[in-house]
This record gives structure tokens, C-alpha cells and sequence, in this order.
């Protein structure tokens, strides 16, 4: 971090007595604090944002999915209990709807599609920034639901460290260290992260569900242990004056049993995947431009073991045959940032590459990513600020435009009010699975052509040092839906048949309390609907509440939280149902020994053993995890 | 008291409640197994077949289930040998096997629905590969007092047989052959004399589906009272259709729900359909020339993928695969029909088809565990 920035929220915390989102004070630390979030990603100004500052949760045992609920317009598919696939859906939007990036380099699940969000290890990261709507223009072919850009610890300039173990329920542990150093002419950091679970937990279910009251069963969860390993290496250094060269590689690896569903479990069958990326980049400013260039590659493979369309079978028979998996992108991109006059600037960026995948069932194919992007921010009289943005993708043999415009209004400057508006339209190409993925009951269609998608929002924000409270609504507009459907002889096939609107509002109030006490509150609801019939879209939850009250003193710490999310459609004719969920989850701690933190957690502290997702797996009871941690 | 004391408190309550499991283990489910592997002649005995029993229809004071016998194959199961009848005694739970496969074990394979005729035969379809070009592909009758194939008939290329209507001079089934290129699906003949597939037209009995790119197939063809009736379903929709026994005439067709999977006669004439798609209950009353639907009846969420239906007087039976369930159903309940009962057959059962012995006792076809249960009841209060 530049040092005038970091002085610049040093001030600004001292200002501020309450320190919602301050991490407590180590003995002989410099205290680094956040006295205001960042209201959102530079990248895209004037959109829907959320910044999730993950210094807020030291003490506790989180997933990258579980750190994500606390933000507005943000839901999670698990499948079942920790270590288990998830994925995310922003403002109603599927999982391929909704781009992941790692410091601005997209990552893709298997296939082109998803990103599984278990993959991705929480400790290694310091920010997230949920950004919504449609925001192709700012982030690219693929950001019809918005965006989620993981901020990796950052590299710092004097020797600092820290690690953190924990051990819980169902076998569940985790170790992660990191240690960060000057290194050269700048600073290097390197961090480790290691997870594993038994996923062995009591569920309950109703067998015969049809009978109101009828009892709950006890039943054990079986083959639904993981166990990742992920690390994080980071090096910036100087060159000149005004010019830095950033290194940053990722890498991860894990093996997980699958489940299944409740009433149809696979107990056989296996999978593991590895995954790692690379990223150079040099910046710098000169004559008052600002310029950036990096190139960046990402390789990941999965293989599945044990599993067919219909269940699972004995890994290594004829009728059995393992999945492999391979994709691969490889990406160059520049950016200059042009000042124009004194209160405008325009960004122009560059990127070409392409992407690849390899797998038995998918064979081999390849594509060029192409794009290019231009922005504008123009601060305008009487507080208007304007963001225009246009970028052209191309992406394979689909080519599109994706144009945006975002405006911003606050009285003055420094006054607490600001409003925003916001529209966008884009495309997100068929993923490679969509296009060329052909096993069990899934049949590929080359011939698919893009989804379309546009949206307008708009809201307010009141950002003051005892409050911030902050509102948007919005309106979607999906077609070219890719929807798999039957297709003979018994199998289903991606097509673009779907139509829908979605339509919403957001809500989020934080407040920094007395006693170093913070609160906050956020409120997600979502109208989505099928065009075509009228029905609503399976999956989305209409009503989604969270609330989380925190204490970070100089000796102890706790907090504890809400989530309640309202009954969701499980079919296409709203007839059928996943019920209504509420978690709670409470933490507390002590500083036991100099830097030293002792955490207890407990999660789902109404022991519901009830809960399923919306594909029928359970998820876990009550659960305990002791952590210890320590940062010098 | 200090705040790490409090701290100490919390962890040492919510370590009691996390101890322990605080509800029982399922009840165990009695079930008997079906013959497998080596008993169902297979092909090759490196590679035996598992029963994957499905319909089940009564005849002789016997339950005859057929048994698919595959094994699971990528991406589809695979004929692992000949269809089979396995001929069970409720009483007594004795099985007999009735090999469908003819001579060279090839002339039937994946037997799905069997049905009793008015003067007492089974008739059996036997879908092979569901290619449409194979050998297997059959309607087979059964004489119940000898447990031996009386009759077979071939199913002329490019068609693939699914349901078993049988009247008084003919067996109707549907096409399920799919082909890339939608087409209406249709159902044909058989006559029942000279057992041989009619040359008449199939009938087309086509459905409501997503525009362009649908599919709809025959989901099931019966008889009920003197007429014949056939599904057709789709990702979106159903359609009944009444036809002429003798001829096929379309004589009247009514929208049920999204898709259908099975349908049952009730005594009066009325039809029940079970929709899929949506998790609900048709009831058709025929009237003259014309058939009225309506939905009487929305299943719990927790009961999905809903497989077969079945009727005994007022008293009705479904099926639902993935909860493993099976559902008594009271037409007549104070307040419109319900569900009064349900049973449990067990994690991975699959059920697939019931056949009610009298208005309180159902047996099932588990597909998952390749097993027959009687259904133990559960009573709503």
C-alpha cells in the first residue's frame, strides 16, 4: 500500500474512536485501522458494491461462501457441509452469470464454468468486492449477475507474520501462516493455508414427508470429507522512481468425497482437483499517465472418480471410467489511465489471450479471449459525477458489445448523501461444458449462441461516522437463456430457450456502536421470474436477512450473527419448496498470551439438523471450532 | 463475572450441546431381494446385471414384477442379459423367474411395464436398448398358471415399446424410440389374434413443449374400463388422450400437468394422473366426447420425483423415487383428497411402481436397492 494511503486511513481512524472494522491492537503494533470501508471496486464506480474486509473476522473459521453471505445480493449453492462445492449467484443471476477474480485475473471452474468457491482459501485473502448488475463493460463477457474480485494479502515493507490453527467439529482443522517481508527494493509475502475435514455430522430427516409432524430420523454423513492445501506468494519491488513489477502465484489442491443427496447418497464416489495461477505485472505513472501491463496464466484440472449420471459406481471397472479435466487460460493486458483536464480521466484497456480445456469426455478446444475497453469518470457541476464505459469482447466466435453508464450525485463534497445510478447491458459466451461436454445424460451443443442480459439500478447511500445505510433496487432483463432440456434419447442439452426478469432491492446499515461494538444489518430481496410462464426461477430466495453484532477489543472479542433465508422455489411451477433457514452463530476470545488470540466458535447454535440445501444435501448441526492466532 | 470467564462459559455449553445425537436411527425396512447377477442368465458373467425391478401387476394370486437385469453402464444402463418376470407370493414371499428372452436370451430385454388382461394373461414391453433397431424389443404374453411365455410379438423397426394397454382385440403401446429430431410421439397396435403389430398408422398423441426445441414422449398407455388411454409428457406439460380400442381414434384429450410419469382407473371411470414436473395430482373425469382436468392434490416439497400411481376403490397409491416413499392417498377426505399415509422404504430405495393388494396394503418395486417391500405405514394424525 502507497504511504500516503496508508496514512491517509491512519488519520481517519483516529478521527473515528469507534473502529468498526479495526482489528485489535497487538502489543507493539502499529495499529492499522479502517475508520471507513471502501464503498466498492475502482473498476466499477457508481455500480452496486460491497466491500468485505476479511480483518473483520479474525477469531473466526470462515469459507470464502460463508464470508460472502454477509453482503447484500449475494447467495450461495452449497452442496452440504464444509469443504463441499459452492457456488454464487449474484442478484439472482446463475453461478456462470457471475464472475470471480483473483487480483483481476478471472477464474473459471471447471469447464469454463462455475467457480467453486470451496476452492478458493479464505486466510490468504484481505478484501472482497462484490460489485452488482450487469457490468460486462467494466469486468468483461460473463458479468450478467456482477462480479466478485478476491484481493490477496498484499506484500508489505517491514517483517510481519502471523498464523492461525483451529480445530472443531467433524474432524475439522485448519492451519494457515503467511509472513511478509522487504525483499530487494520492495516486499515480498508469502502465505499457506491447509484444511481438512471428516464431513462427519448427525442429520435428520423426515422419511415420510408427506405427514405433517411425522418424526425426524437420525442419519450420518458419509464420503463427505475434504482435505486442501493452498498457498499464496507475492513479491513487489521497485524499479525507479515510478515504476513497480508485481509477481503473484497461486496455487491449490484438494480431494473431496461426493456426497450426494440425502435420499440417494454415492458413497464411492471421489474428487480432486489442483489448480494454480501466475501474474506478472509492471505499473507506473509518468507525465501524469498512469499505465499498467501484466501478463497472467491459469491452469486447473479435476478428476472424478466413482460416479455416473444415475449414481456411483466401483472406481476402476469398464463401466466406470474417471472424468479428467483440464483448462487453461493465458492472458496479456495493459491499461492507461489518461488525465483530461482537472477533474476528468479516461481508462483504456487491452487484453488478448485465450483460454483451453482438455478432458475425455470434452476433448480438446481452444479460443481467443479478446477485448477492448474504454471508461471515462467526469466529476460534473453541482456534484454530478458521470461513468461512461464501453468494451468490446470477443470471445471465440462470439463477438459483443457491452456499453454502461453510471451517474453519482452527492450535495457536496463530503456530504453524507450520495446517490447513484446505473445501466448495463452485456453477453456471457457458452462456457467450453456448454458447448463440447458430453457424458451420462449430458449432450453437448456447439451451435449455442451467447445469453443476453441488461439492468438498471439505482439507490442511495448515507455514509456518516455513526452510520452508514445504503439502498439500491433493480431491474433485470435475462434472454438467450442457456437451459439444459430433455433431449432424446433419455438425455438433456444446453439450449438457448430461456427468458426472465428480475427485479430486486438491497439493503445494508452498518453501525459502529459504543464499546467497540459494530453492527450491521443487510436485507436482500429478489423477484425473479420466468418469462415464458410466468412462474418463479427455481433456486432464489426471495428474503434474505443478515445481521452480526462484533466486539474487537484490546483483550477480547466475540460477535455473533444471523442469516435467515425465506422459503425458495425448488421446481419451475412453484410447487415445490426448500424451506425457510435461520443459523445463528456466535464467537468469543480472549488475547490468552502477548499476541496470542484464543477463539471459541459455534455455529448453528440452534443445533437445526434439518437443513438441506436446494439439492436435497444436509447440512451439518451445531458445530465447535477453538482457534488460536497470533500476528506479530 | 470477567469477560473470560464468559467466554469459558459459552464454550463449555455449547461443547454439551454439540455432544451426542439427539434423534433416533431410521427404522429398518423389511424387504425382499430379487434374484440378481448370476441368476438372471447374464451375457457375460464377468459382467452380471442387477434386477432393476419396475412394473408390478397381479395375476393367479400372484405379484409379478418385471426385472430390467442391467447392470450400470456410461452414460446408460447396459442389457446386462434377458428381461425377466419375477413371479412373487405376498404370503409367503416366494419368487419364481420367468426368463422373457426366448431361446437365445435376445428377444426381450428391459421389460418396464406389465398389465393383466380381462381373462387373466400378462403382457409385458420390452423396450431393448431403446435404439429401435435391436431384436429385444417385444410385447410378450405371460400365462400366469404356467409362468411361461405364451406369446411374443416383434416390434416393427424404428419403434420402441412403452406401456401395455390390452383390450379385447388388440394391445396398444406407446413409441418412446426418441430421434434428434423432434417428432410427435405416437402408439400402435398389436393384434391380439395373430400377435402381430398392425399396419395401421401410428396414432400421434403429442403435447404442449418448449417451443422449437421440446421433446415429449409416451409416458404410459392403459386400459381403463373399455377405453384406452395414453400420456403424453413433456418438460412443460401433459396431455391424456381417450382412444378408440379398436381403431385409435383420437376421441377426446384433456392438459394435465408438467410432466406426467404414470396414470390409474378408478372404478367410476375417472383417471388419475401423476405429474412430475410439478409435484401434483390430476383427476380427468370423462364426460361424452370430452375429458375435464383437475389438480386435486400438491404433494409436500420433500416428496419428489413422482413415479407411479395406483387405485383401489377410493383409496389411491403413488410412488416417489428420490424421497423413497410411497403415499395413501383418501379421495373421499373430509375436505378434498390427502394424503393419510405415508411409508418409508429407505435411504436409496428408488421406488418405482406400487400395486395396492386391497384399500390398506401396497408393495413396491425398489429400483435403487432391487427389492419388493410391503409399504409400513405411516398415519396421519
Amino acid at each position: 500500500m502507497p504511504p500516503s494511503r496508508a496514512l491517509g486511513r491512519y488519520l481517519i481512524s483516529l478521527a473515528l474512536l469507534a473502529v468498526p472494522a479495526a482489528r485489535a491492537q497487538e502489543p507493539d503494533e502499529t495499529i492499522e485501522v479502517e475508520g471507513e470501508r471502501p464503498k466498492g471496486s475502482p473498476r466499477a464506480p457508481g455500480a452496486a458494491g460491497t466491500v468485505i474486509d476479511l480483518a473483520q473476522f479474525g477469531g473466526e473459521v470462515r469459507s470464502v461462501a460463508e464470508l460472502l453471505l454477509t453482503a447484500p445480493g449475494v447467495s450461495v449453492h452449497s452442496l452440504g457441509g464444509p469443504g463441499q462445492a459452492a457456488t454464487l449467484s449474484l442478484r439472482g443471476a446463475s453461478a456462470d452469470e457471475s464472475l470471480v477474480l483473483l487480483d483481476g485475473i478471472p477464474l473459471q471452474g471447471p469447464g469454463g464454468g462455475a467457480v467453486d468457491l470451496a476452492s478458493l482459501p479464505a486466510t490468504l485473502l484481505d478484501r472482497m468486492i462484490v460489485s452488482r448488475g450487469v457490468l460486462g463493460a467494466q469486468f468483461g463477457a460473463g458479468a450478467l449477475g456482477g462480479a466478485l474480485e478476491l484481493l490477496p494479502r498484499a506484500a508489505r515493507s517491514t517483517w510481519t507474520g502471523g498464523a492461525e490453527l483451529s480445530a472443531g467439529s467433524f474432524g475439522t482443522r485448519r492451519a494457515a501462516f503467511d509472513v511478509a517481508m522487504p525483499m530487494g527494493s520492495g516486499s515480498a509475502i508469502v502465505a499457506l493455508q491447509g484444511d481438512r475435514t471428516s464431513g462427519k455430522f448427525e442429520f435428520a430427516r423426515q422419511i415420510t414427508p408427506e405427514i405433517a409432524g411425522a418424526p425426524y430420523y437420525g442419519f450420518a454423513r458419509e464420503n463427505a470429507d475434504s482435505t486442501r492445501g493452498s498457498g499464496l506468494a507475492r513479491i513487489t519491488q521497485q524499479v525507479g522512481s515510478e515504476t513497480a513489477v508485481d509477481l503473484l502465484l497461486q496455487g491449490s489442491a484438494g480431494t473431496r468425497g461426493l456426497p450426494g443427496s440425502a435420499g440417494a447418497p454415492t458413497p464411492r464416489s471421489r474428487q480432486s482437483d489442483r489448480g494454480g495461477l501466475a501474474g506478472l505485472g509492471v505499473r507506473g505513472e509518468s507525465d501524469g499517465l498512469a499505465w499498467s501491463a501484466r501478463a497472467s496464466g491459469r491452469v486447473d484440472g479435476i478428476e472424478v472418480r466413482g460416479l455416473q449420471a444415475f449414481g456411483d459406481c466401483e472406481d476402476g471397472t469398464p463401466d466406470c471410467p474417471r472424468l479428467h479435466q483440464t483448462s487453461s487460460s493465458a492472458r496479456g493486458e495493459g491499461e492507461l489511465i489518461v488525465p483530461a483536464g482537472s477533474s476528468q480521466r479516461v481508462s483504456l484497456r487491452l487484453s488478448g489471450g485465450g483460454e483451453w480445456v482438455r478432458g475425455g469426455d470434452m476433448g480438446a478446444h481452444r479460443r481467443e479471449v479478446l477485448a477492448a475497453a474504454a471508461s471515462a469518470d467526469m466529476a460534473l457541476p453541482l456534484g454530478f459525477s458521470l461513468h461512461p464505459a464501453l468494451r468490446l469482447d470477443k470471445v471465440g466466435k462470439d463477438a459483443g458489445v457491452s456499453p454502461a453508464l453510471a451517474a453519482q450525485w452527492r450535495p457536496e463534497p463530503g456530504h453524507p448523501l450520495q446517490l447513484r445510478t446505473a445501466w448495463g447491458l452485456s453477453f456471457r459466451a457458452p462456457t467450453f461444458s456448454e458447448l463440447y461436454l458430453e457424458r451420462g445424460g449430458v449432450a453437448p451443443n456447439p451451435a449455442l449462441q451467447p445469453e443476453h442480459a441488461w439492468s438498471i439500478d439505482a439507490g442511495a447511500e448515507w455514509r456518516t461516522a455513526l452510520l452508514t445505510l445504503s439502498a439500491s433496487v433493480f431491474w433485470s432483463s435475462y434472454r438467450d437463456l442457456i437451459l439444459y432440456q430433455l433431449f432424446p434419447p433419455g438425455r438433456v442439452k444446453p439450449l438457448n430457450v430461456g427468458q426472465a426478469r428480475i427485479a430486486g432491492l438491497e439493503l445494508q446499515v452498518v453501525v459502529p456502536l459504543p464499546g467497540r461494538f459494530f453492527g450491521e444489518v443487510s436485507y436482500s430481496f429478489l423477484d425473479a421470474v420466468n418469462r415464458r410462464d410466468g412462474h418463479s426461477l427455481p433456486y432464489r430466495s426471495p428474503h434474505r436477512v443478515f445481521a452480526r453484532l462484533a466486539h474487537r477489543g484490546d483483550r477480547v472479542e466475540g460477535y455473533g450473527e444471523m442469516s435467515f433465508t425465506s422459503a425458495l422455489p425448488r421446481n419451475a411451477f412453484d410447487t415445490a419448496f426448500v424451506g425457510r433457514q435461520l443459523l445463528l452463530n456466535a464467537g468469543a476470545g480472549v488475547r490468552a498470551v502477548g499476541p496470542v488470540w484464543l477463539d471459541v466458535e459455534v455455529k448453528n447454535l440452534l443445533d437445526d439438523r434439518t437443513l438441506e440445501d436446494v439439492f436435497q444435501y444436509p447440512l451439518p448441526g451445531i458445530s465447535i471450532a477453538v482457534i488460536a492466532r497470533a500476528r506479530l | 463475572m470477567t469477560e473470560e470467564n464468559t467466554v469459558k462459559r459459552i464454550a463449555l455449553l455449547a461443547l454439551i450441546a454439540a455432544c451426542g445425537g439427539k434423534y433416533q436411527a431410521p427404522p429398518p425396512v423389511a424387504s425382499i431381494a430379487l434374484p440378481d447377477g448370476s441368476q438372471l442368465k447374464p451375457y457375460d458373467p464377468a459382467q452380471p446385471g442387477k434386477a432393476r425391478p419396475q412394473g408390478l401387476a397381479q395375476a393367479a394370486g400372484r405379484v409379478y414384477v418385471t426385472l430390467s437385469n442391467q447392470r450400470d453402464g456410461n452414460p446408460f444402463p447396459v442389457n446386462a442379459g434377458p428381461g425377466f418376470l419375477a413371479a412373487f407370493v405376498p404370503s409367503t414371499g416366494a419368487i419364481t423367474r420367468i426368463d422373457l428372452g426366448g431361446v437365445d436370451g435376445h428377444q426381450c430385454q428391459n421389460p418396464g411395464s406389465v398389465r393383466t388382461s380381462a381373462d387373466g394373461y400378462l403382457y409385458s414391453a420390452c423396450s431393448g436398448d431403446f435404439s429401435g433397431s435391436d431384436t429385444a424389443r417385444a410385447i410378450v404374453e405371460v400365462n400366469p398358471l404356467s409362468n411361461t411365455v405364451t406369446r411374443r410379438a416383434a416390434i416393427p423397426d424404428g419403434r420402441v415399446p412403452n406401456g401395455v394397454a390390452v383390450t379385447a382385440n388388440k394391445i396398444w403401446t406407446g413409441d418412446v424410440r426418441a430421434t434428434t429430431t423432434p417428432r410427435p410421439p405416437t402408439v400402435f397396435s398389436i393384434d391380439r389374434s395373430t400377435f402381430i403389430a398392425d399396419t395401421a398408422a401410428p396414432v400421434p398423441v403429442d403435447c404442449q413443449k418448449t417451443p422449437n426445441v421440446g421433446f415429449s414422449y409416451v409416458a404410459d398407455v392403459m386400459t381403463v374400463g373399455s377405453d384406452v388411454y395414453a400420456l403424453c409428457a413433456s418438460d412443460i406439460s401433459g396431455e391424456l388422450y381417450r382412444l378408440d380400442p379398436d381403431t385409435g381414434t383420437v376421441q377426446a384429450h384433456t392438459t394435465v400437468g408438467a410432466n406426467p410419469t404414470e396414470l390409474a382407473g378408478l372404478v367410476d371411470g375417472r383417471i388419475l394422473v401423476l405429474n412430475a414436473g410439478d409435484n401434483t395430482l390430476s383427476l380427468v373425469t370423462p364426460s361424452g366426447a370430452t375429458l375435464t382436468s383437475q389438480k386435486i392434490l400438491t404433494f409436500a416439497s420433500g416428496t419428489a420425483a413422482l413415479q407411479d400411481v395406483r387405485a383401489f376403490g377410493h383409496i389411491v397409491f403413488t410412488v416417489a423415487s428420490a424421497s423413497n416413499t410411497a403415499q395413501r392417498i383418501d379421495l373421499d377426505a373430509q375436505g378434498g383428497p390427502k394424503v393419510v399415509a405415508e411409508a418409508s422404504f429407505g435411504t436409496g430405495a428408488g421406488p418405482y411402481n406400487i400395486l395396492p393388494l386391497d384399500d390398506t396394503q401396497a408393495i413396491v418395486s425398489n429400483r435403487g436397492t432391487n427389492t419388493i417391500a410391503a409399504a409400513n405405514w405411516v398415519t396421519a394424525q
